[in-house]
């Protein structure tokens, strides 16, 4: 009894909540003539699909999303390499300068976007990375490294170091301990660090708009928020597009929820 | 050998922040004292000019306050609807309120820029559900232009971010809620305390640490923001919802003066270096305690 009183009020918070997003789905599946109605209405009779196949025929999303795929993943993988490397420095070498790096790391991620864009694509520009999906991915990897090597580090410190000791003794290096120990052993760790790498990269969109210039290059979000400005006839492709971008996102938050919040607690709690 | 492993490892990680972070801010404090222009050559040294010609513009001093108001009021805001959230969801009721959780959440995960459209687009003066229930409620005219109207603009993209970010806040304070010892509470049932009463002087109390940290991370945050502001109006109308960090894309990308641009970054930057430098310390106080 309890818990039904309790299920409608948490139902109609979540339909509040959700209003915004929620109208743009309905808005994706309307067809242009029913977007451009008033009153407006949620559903109607001739709903379907038909703008999420439009908007790979009027607007350049196919190309936005291969440019999205290739540019968040490589960011990704280079971003768990590099990490993963210093955060094993971090997590199992006492060197002199340790904590001064990672003071250097907490502090580059609080850095203002806006305070290395200009000189970035003054560089990107002399060494014609400018507009190239190389030069997004580098700079995505420098901006995703600080909280990447953060992650990394707490889940290889979990790790008892009994384990890379017995492999030390029977004659594998340093290194080959990292990779037959504990990389494995942190496998979970680094899925979901790189789940947050892959969406950090995916979503991000100052970088994105400023060093990338053509249909070649640009991602998605650069895709959409350039047109809010210039295609507002066509609401319900650019809704479609809005919501088949935050379908990958969606998903990966639903299956790693768990990580995720435990994640973000500990991001800013410790 | 065994000296020059960590640096070795470490060398990739540093090389990156280096060359993409800590390069580009020291090239961007030298840009601030130049000349630089993205359509001629530039002419050099030119002293403070850069600085002062960011002073003497009047948009730059309203996109100072306007960024102050979105930081300030809009993380309130958010902190507020996360608080609330928190305590809805902190009655235990095991997995519907989980579930309620992850959807509560969702603003949270979906991409700035797309949020920002679905903003948009539900505040559209005519077809906009929004602006259709208002009308129809006799409250606003309906083809009221929110995000057209100097007086609203930046309120409807400080109420879009706090959407963004109320989820954060929520998630946080859930975790500080749970972390109070339950002892606390029976102590004071015991003393025949009422629940309003252990509301302030438990549940409250418990929270500032948390409140102040998420305070202040909001904060840096929203000052930092760009994509809001820049998906739902540019800035505009006419600079009424300007922000700083569009206002440098603008100076550098849109006037072409790279070096005003600079001079502009370098500003926002100190502001949030103490910021930061804030944040640290409440963070060092937190261990502390």
């Amino acid at each position: 009894m309890r818990k039904t009183l309790l299920f409608i009020p948490l139902a109609v918070l979540a339909l509040i909540i959700l209003l915004p997003f929620l109208w743009t789905v309905s808005t994706s599946l309307k067809p242009l003539t029913e977007v451009n109605r008033y009153p407006p209405e949620w559903t109607s009779p001739s709903m379907s699909l038909k703008p999420y196949s439009d908007m790979f025929f009027y607007l350049p999303f196919s190309r936005y999303t291969l440019n999205s795929l290739i540019v968040a993943s490589s960011a990704t993988m280079l971003t768990l390499i590099v990490g993963s490397l210093a955060a094993f420095a971090f997590a199992r070498f006492r060197f002199r300068g340790r904590k001064q790096f990672l003071l250097v790391l907490l502090l580059s991620q609080m850095l203002p976007g806006a305070s290395v864009i200009i000189p970035l694509f003054q560089i990107l520009k002399t060494a014609g990375l400018y507009d190239t999906h190389i030069g997004l991915i580098l700079v995505h990897t420098a901006v995703l490294l600080p909280f990447v090597i953060w992650l990394l580090h707490g889940f290889f410190s979990g790790i008892p170091t009994e384990v890379e000791d017995a492999a030390l003794i029977d004659g594998c290096s340093r290194l080959e301990a990292l990779r037959r120990i504990i990389l494995p052993l942190a496998l979970p760790g680094l899925g979901a660090t790189a789940l947050f790498a892959f969406l950090g990269s995916w979503n991000e969109f100052f970088f994105a708009l400023i060093l990338t210039n053509s249909d070649a290059t640009q991602t998605i979000p650069v895709g959409i928020g350039l047109f809010v400005g210039e295609f507002e006839d066509v609401w319900n492709q650019m809704s479609a597009a809005a919501v088949l971008f935050s379908i990958p996102p969606l998903i990966l938050f639903m299956a790693m929820r768990r990580t995720f919040v435990r994640g973000i607690a500990a991001g800013a709690l410790q | 050998m065994k000296r020059v492993t960590p640096y070795m490892l470490l060398a990739p990680a540093l090389l990156f922040t280096v060359f993409i972070l800590l390069y580009p801010m020291g090239q961007n404090l030298v840009n601030s004292f130049r000349d630089v222009s993205l359509v001629r050559e530039g002419r050099g040294w030119s002293g403070l000019l850069n600085y002062e010609h960011v002073f003497g513009d009047a948009v730059f001093w309203l996109a100072f306050r306007n960024t102050a108001v979105y930081a300030v009021a809009g993380t309130s805001l958010a902190l507020l609807v996360g608080l609330s959230l928190a305590l809805v969801l902190d009655v235990n009721t095991g997995k519907m309120s989980s579930v309620a959780a992850g959807l509560y959440s969702i603003p949270w995960v979906i991409s700035p820029v797309v949020a920002g459209f679905a903003w948009k687009w539900l505040l559209n003066d005519h077809f906009g559900i929004l602006n259709y229930w208002l009308s129809s409620a006799g409250i606003a005219r309906n083809g009221t232009s929110w995000l057209g109207n100097p007086h609203t603009a930046l309120f409807c993209v400080m109420a879009a971010r706090a959407w963004q970010f109320y989820p954060f806040a929520m998630v946080m304070f859930l975790a500080g809620l749970q972390s109070i010892p339950a002892e606390q509470y029976e102590a004071a049932s015991v003393d025949g305390a009422s629940s309003f009463r252990k509301f302030f002087h438990i549940t409250i109390p418990n929270l500032r640490p948390v409140s102040s940290v998420l305070l202040l991370l909001g904060v840096i945050w929203s000052f930092n923001d760009f994509n809001m502001v820049f998906v739902m109006t540019r800035g505009g109308p006419i600079n009424a919802s300007m922000v700083l960090p569009v206002l440098v894309r603008e100076y550098s990308f849109v006037h072409f003066d790279l070096g005003k641009g600079s001079a502009l970054s370098v500003m926002i930057f100190a502001l949030l270096v103490t910021l930061s430098f804030l944040y640290l310390r409440v963070l060092a106080r937190r261990e502390r305690a």
